[in-house]
């Protein structure tokens, strides 16, 4: 989550009036790391992948399970235990099987119920650190857990069922409605304590001018009332201003309503980040992945249930979206613009909107044509020597205003840092983001970041959702592979893939012919521009046939067509592109072994075989005897879910066990 | 004649190199011979159906290339920045003889296309050996036509000398063997001054591997590594096809040995060999392709 720099936050009247400086001052650091960074050459692929932990306690004698808001202290306990590993005499430091790997790290996140573990050092592409990963992230959470009370554990949901419910679902217990997030639901409490996340979610929905919104349509089984009004909803508190929200409208039938940050960005996921060899393969990276994140969020589905009850949608994205979305009214078009710059059609969470790479290929008409930029800033950018593109882009990245300033920051301009830049960089949570090398790390290159997937229940997903992108990865740039689509149609497939069960009963749209068509003999892909980091956006390509229309070079297509191959062949399917780009290098015969199933796990989700996390949670709901098909999840029933995505954890479907469903798909 | 035939870097004409589940193994290196055939007689000729061979192919040295190449592009990063190997196939009845001559011309043809004076690792797959991951014995058969001896084991320590000899001139790096079993490992590794450092072995069914084999690997030193190229990678018949006057064939050789419609002759393809160059720390596959050599001739075939 970014550095957490200590000071005085200030709030948001303040901060609005140092926007512009923030802005101002982020885009001078961009240009002087820019032009320090944009030569930087032939660095290696590193690869790390961030899992993401609720802390959850448990209480068998009570039958309930709550958030722990421990964080701070099992950090802290964490933190001890690193410094006594590095003098040798942690406990943890004896595990042989992890002899000479580095310990993981821990972070805070925004969720005082959850943690962050990366690993010690970045992965490489030796295929045999590819094997490592796995046991790396069970590793951490044994490391976690035991840095835990006894009737603690990690668990990697996207989302605590009960989040925001009357009762007691946090421990300690903080009665819902402070200052900070003003929800009627959860306490101030929720938050990291840290000064920055208390300020961004108030800074948040004072700019806003109401509370954040979360509506989600309800999942209606056979005893659901009908209309359905969300009955935790309480439209008679007076504790706030924004109590009113309610009493105006903000809760909708049919629909679980959440009023705060915390049912967004206290969900888990899994994300990647690349490091490119130059500014050249990242920016191709960020443009070629992107295609890929509704695809990835669809496939990794694991969000049916929201503050006690099944929602008819299955990931977590949009609320994270509508969480954090700061837009006023005139921002979005419910007013008439006056005060403010632009109608914005996209959160700052959100799938992105820009295509960077100055690749031939990429064909005016994908690029939307309803950007939202600041000309300002992009003129400053391309004055100073930036191409089109990619001053667009981060001109589009700063329409935004920075939320959380610290007034200590703003007394002198330092162009050997970023933390201006980051300000409004790291505020911008797209699906793939775009990382400049830190101007303080000289062995950093360009890097990039797929940031769509949901958290998976069990390591072996994680494991096998990360490896799988890291392959397509390398496959991409192997085979110069050709994902473009209007960016606007990735926007489509985003909200398509919230659909309930859209894996397996949507379609996507995704391009029809992945391989470029080129002549032989001409210069090969890998690392035909070395040196073209500074050559002209427009470089003149060689004479080529008339395009076809654009709507003619993609379809909709199954999750199943994309990932598996179409039946009648006519495109190639993200596994077998994998598997061709891996019967091209030497692998070994263990690590291909270990390869074929995590492979065979993404190809049986596509198909079917093997159930999502989304689905086998609702399929869990539905068989619990204590579920009434009224849609609500019980405290009970939460409970057993828990308890058996622990176990799940160890087990792993195996021999009939628990979960079978979704990572085995036969009992035995 | 001798007829050199190369598939150019087939990372960049992707779709030549993806299997569908149902096709033969050697799919990749006949399409992708195909498609670069295609492509240049497109750029000889792009009004022509099929222009005349001799506009896209080059004649030299009794050599027939096709289709003509240049050899203008290397890899485009410093040598030191990959990973070359190279996959020799000696081809079912050809006599080992040839092998030692074979060896050194496939090598100068991968040296001279990738612009390299040196390789990190050649594979050499005899003929006639099928891994068998079932019962751990590995078998000899007989080719298709079972015409010939199965290979013999002299014949193999005989070519391996070559190989050595290769090795000691610091042309090759590390040595590897194809399709071998741990008998068969345990009866060549004596015979040996340089050990092969690979064994690389056709998983079909992924993780049926030997135990046997993984512990005398894991004794040796040997790395065991995967592929799924297929057995007999060029026979005749597909070579005739493939340059033949047929619909799907390039126009070079006749119909048959003795038929008025193009080179005329027996066909006996010698050997094939595959070369990729890996950029080391980025995995990146930068260029892989094929050549393949064919004699065609009255008198090409054994006695």
């Amino acid at each position: 989550m970014g550095l957490l720099a200590l000071g005085t936050a200030l709030d948001w009247p303040e901060a609005k009036k140092r926007a512009d400086q923030v802005r101002k001052w982020g885009i001078e650091q961009l240009l002087a790391n820019w032009h320090r960074a944009k030569g930087k050459e032939r660095n290696a692929l590193l690869w790390g992948d961030e899992v993401e932990y609720l802390v959850v306690a448990v209480d068998d004698e009570s039958k309930k399970a709550r958030l722990s808001l421990a964080q701070a202290d099992i950090l802290k306990s964490l933190a001890e235990d690193e410094a006594s590993w590095k003098e040798g005499t942690s406990p943890l430091s004896q595990n042989k099987e992890h002899e000479g790997e580095e310990p993981p790290h821990f972070h805070p996140e925004f969720g005082r119920f959850m943690l962050e573990a990366t690993p010690g050092k970045p992965w490489g592409i030796d295929f045999k650190d590819l094997l490592k990963v796995e046991s790396n992230m069970k590793w951490r959470r044994e490391v976690a857990k035991a840095h835990m009370a006894p009737n603690e554990s990690p668990i990697t949901l996207t989302t605590f069922p009960r989040l925001g419910t009357k009762d007691d679902y946090i421990q300690p217990y903080y009665p819902p409605s402070g200052p900070a997030l003003r929800s009627q639901f959860v306490p101030d409490e929720i938050a990291n304590p840290h000064i920055r996340f208390p300020t961004l979610a108030a800074n948040i929905r004072s700019r806003r001018g109401r509370k954040i919104e979360l509506n989600v349509p309800v999942y209606k089984d056979s005893n659901t009332p009908d209309p359905f009004l969300d009955p935790t909803v309480d439209y008679d508190l007076h504790n706030w201003p924004e109590d009113d929200d309610v009493r105006n409208g903000a809760a909708k039938e049919g629909h679980v309503y959440m009023d705060a940050m915390a049912f967004g960005m206290g969900s888990c996921c899994l994300q990647i980040t690349f490091q490119a060899k130059n500014m050249t393969e990242g920016r191709k990276l960020y443009d070629q992945l992107s295609p890929l994140g509704p695809i990835l969020l669809a496939l990794t589905a694991a969000t049916p249930i929201y503050k006690g009850f099944l929602v008819d949608t299955d990931v977590r994205w949009n609320q994270i979206s509508g969480a954090v979305d700061d837009r006023t009214r005139e921002e979005l078009g419910e007013l008439p613009l006056k005060n403010d710059r632009w109608r914005i059609p996209k959160s700052r969470y959100a799938s992105n909107s820009t295509y960077i790479s100055q690749d031939p290929r990429l064909r005016k008409e994908y690029l939307d044509p309803d950007l939202i930029v600041d000309q300002d800033i992009k003129k400053r950018l391309m004055d100073d020597g930036m191409d089109d593109l990619l001053a667009t882009h981060f001109a589009h990245l700063f329409i935004r205003d920075p939320l959380v300033i610290f007034s200590e920051d703003l007394e002198e301009l330092d162009l050997n840092k970023a933390d201006h830049f980051e300000n409004l960089q790291s505020t911008n949570w797209q699906h793939m983001r775009f990382k400049p090398p830190p101007p303080d790390k000289d062995d950093i290159g360009w890097r990039v970041e797929f940031r769509s997937m949901e958290i998976q229940m069990t390591d072996f997903e994680n494991a096998a959702f990360s490896i799988f992108i890291v392959l397509v990865t390398r496959a991409i740039l192997s085979f110069d592979l050709n994902f473009y689509i209007p960016i606007q149609r990735t926007t489509e497939n985003m909200e398509t893939a919230h659909l309930r069960n859209a894996v397996l009963e949507q379609k996507f749209y995704f391009r029809k012919d992945p391989f470029s068509r080129r002549r032989p003999n001409q210069q090969s892909p890998g690392g035909s521009n070395v040196s073209s980091t500074t050559s002209s956006a427009h470089n003149t390509p060689p004479p080529s046939p008339p395009l076809s229309p654009v709507e003619s070079e993609y379809d909709l297509m199954t999750i199943s067509d994309i990932i598996n191959g179409s039946p009648d062949g006519s495109f190639p399917g993200l596994i077998p592109l994998v598997e061709s780009y891996l019967n091209s290098v030497n692998v070994d015969v263990e690590t291909r072994c270990s390869l074929a199933s995590y492979l065979d796990l993404i190809r049986k989700r596509a198909n079917g075989t093997l159930w999502t996390g989304a689905k086998w949670i609702r399929e869990f709901v539905a068989s619990h005897p204590g579920y009434k098909h009224d849609s609500a999840v019980s405290e009970e029933i939460c409970y057993d879910l828990v308890k058996a995505v622990d176990e799940m954890t160890v087990k792993e479907g195996k021999h009939g066990t628990v979960g079978w469903e979704l990572l085995r798909g036969k009992k035995n | 004649m001798k007829l050199i035939l190369s598939s150019s870097n087939i990372m960049i004409s992707g779709e030549t190199i993806i299997r569908h589940p149902t096709e033969k193994s050697n799919v990749e290196l006949i399409n992708s011979l195909r498609t670069n055939f295609q492509a240049a007689q497109h750029a000889a000729d792009p009004s022509s159906d099929r222009p005349p061979y001799t506009t896209w192919t080059k004649q030299g040295d009794n050599a027939l290339y096709i289709p003509a190449t240049d050899f203008a592009h290397g890899l485009s990063e410093e040598r030191s920045q990959y990973d070359i190997t190279v996959k020799l196939f000696y081809l079912p009845g050809i006599p080992a003889s040839r092998r030692c001559a074979h060896t050194r011309e496939a090598i100068d043809l991968v040296l001279k296309e990738l612009h390299v004076d040196s390789i990190d690792l050649l594979i050499v797959s005899f003929p006639g050996i099928l891994f068998d991951a079932d019962d751990d014995s590995d078998e000899e058969v007989s080719s298709d036509n079972g015409s010939e001896e199965p290979d013999d084991f002299d014949s193999m320590i005989q070519t391996w000398r070559t190989l050595e000899g290769l090795q000691e001139q610091g042309m090759i790096s590390q040595l590897g063997v194809a399709e071998f079993g741990s008998e068969r490992l345990a009866r060549f590794l004596p015979h040996t001054k340089v050990k092969p450092s690979v064994d690389q072995i056709n998983l079909k069914d992924c993780c049926v591997v030997p135990k046997s084999l993984i512990l005398y690997a894991k004794q040796e030193h040997i790395q065991l590594l995967t592929h799924n190229d297929c057995m007999d990678i060029l026979p005749v018949g597909t070579t005739r096809d493939l340059l033949g006057p047929g619909e799907k064939g390039a126009g070079i050789l006749a119909s048959s040995p003795d038929a008025p419609d193009g080179i005329q002759g027996d066909i006996e393809p010698q050997w094939v060999v595959k070369y990729t160059a890996v950029v080391k720390d980025r995995g990146v596959v930068e260029n892989k392709g094929y050549f393949a050599l064919a004699d065609v001739g009255s008198c090409v075939k054994r006695s």
